[in-house]
């Protein structure tokens, strides 16, 4: 039996972050959301994700705060992340992969099953 | 926290993302944002799937977020015109500022499951302010502190007499995580001065400050931000009028 894929939404507008977690359990993916990094990483203690849809920029910390602190610890650096971001535009794809960032969503262009795609695509 | 130390990721902010934006970059950068939000519910409902009470909820959410993003272009359009206008001051009540206030903001805090309320003062005072601007500064506070006060404690406007009686503060006070040091005085530094996002309160807008900071100044008042342990305090002093004192 396969195990019910699990993804960790970091996300501080609440009705998106709603809308992403309908859209992943339509396809069958759990996802839960937090609105900020320092949540996120008390989350990734509880319960290990195995994709991280990660907006950029958030309350306190921002995601590369969040990127950095994952890439500190052996057992969180090989989660794979998802960007999710308005930011998109801004963000060469080189500089991220170094971050564990393996797509990059723009949120203005985005479909919705655009995020079941990218999740499809990096699960380990 | 597991490994390193939670203060220390707390004010690890590596690399500010885009630097100094020219003005236009920033304005479209943050009615992106909103527009981004409104296509992505549009595309849920129209995907469909949803209940009836998702559906009304959705909708209302469409409403809420467009309200927010015209007001913003409306700011906008309004700061750009400020110096070719005369803007008429008067005597205002600034309780009855922060009641309309709060009454207009009431529909999208409680859509985000929040609460706003305007702290009383029983000591009679009046501002020198034009009302348009004045309202929409407080709009521009009120918008700000939504994302960032707890579920379980309002929002609070209030008004004051400053020490001296010759100022009248209004402000915007929310109850979250305290900004760090580091980042707080970066944002001291350019509050009211610069339209860029403000990194540690993403969804606040610097382009809101920004124009808040303009019609203060057109009204000879000023802006400024108090930092608490679980929160911030946005406020604009004004002169307070002398009538109540003549009478």
């Amino acid at each position: 039996m396969t195990k019910t894929p699990y993804v960790l939404i970091v996300e501080d507008d609440e009705w998106l972050a709603e809308q992403h977690v309908r859209t992943l359990g339509l396809a069958g993916i759990r996802a839960e959301y937090v609105p900020h990094a320092l949540a996120a990483i008390d989350s990734i203690d509880n319960n290990m994700p195995d994709v991280i849809v990660l907006d950029v920029l958030l309350a306190g910390p921002n995601a590369f705060t969040l990127l950095h602190e994952l890439q500190s610890h052996a057992d969180l650096a090989s989660i794979p992340v998802v960007l999710c971001t308005n930011s998109a535009d801004q963000l060469a794809e080189e500089d991220v992969v170094a971050y564990g960032v393996k797509r990059v969503l723009d949120k203005a262009t985005m479909m919705p099953s655009d995020l079941v795609t990218a999740i499809k695509k990096v699960l380990p | 926290m597991r490994g390193n130390n939670r203060r220390q990721f707390e004010q690890n902010q590596p690399g500010a993302l885009f630097g100094d934006m020219p003005f236009i970059v920033t304005a479209a950068h943050e009615l992106k944002a909103p527009l981004a939000l409104v296509r992505q519910l549009s595309l849920m409902l129209e995907q469909g799937g949803v209940t009836s009470i998702e559906h009304d909820r959705m909708l209302r959410q469409i409403i809420l977020v467009s309200e927010r993003a015209l007001r913003l272009t409306t700011d906008l359009s309004r700061s750009s015109r400020l110096q070719d206008s005369l803007f008429e001051l008067e005597p205002l009540n600034p309780q009855q500022i922060c009641e309309e206030v709060a009454h207009e903001l009431e529909p999208l805090y409680k859509a985000r499951s929040r609460q706003i309320r305007v702290m009383p003062h029983y000591r009679s005072m009046l501002v020198v302010a034009n009302r348009d601007l004045l309202r929409r500064i407080m709009l521009n506070f009120g918008d700000n502190a939504l994302h960032y006060g707890a579920e379980d404690v309002p929002v609070e406007l209030r008004a004051g007499l400053r020490e001296d009686g010759s100022r009248v503060r209004l402000g915007v006070r929310d109850y979250g995580p305290a900004v760090p040091v580091d980042l707080w005085q970066q944002l001291q530094a350019r509050l009211g001065s610069h339209a860029q996002p403000l990194h540690a309160r993403p969804q606040s807008s610097g382009l809101g400050l920004y124009v808040a900071g303009q019609f203060a100044e057109a009204m000879r008042g000023t802006i400024g931000a108090t930092r608490h342990r679980d929160g911030a305090t946005f406020y604009v002093d004004l002169t307070a009028s002398t009538q109540l004192r003549l009478l």
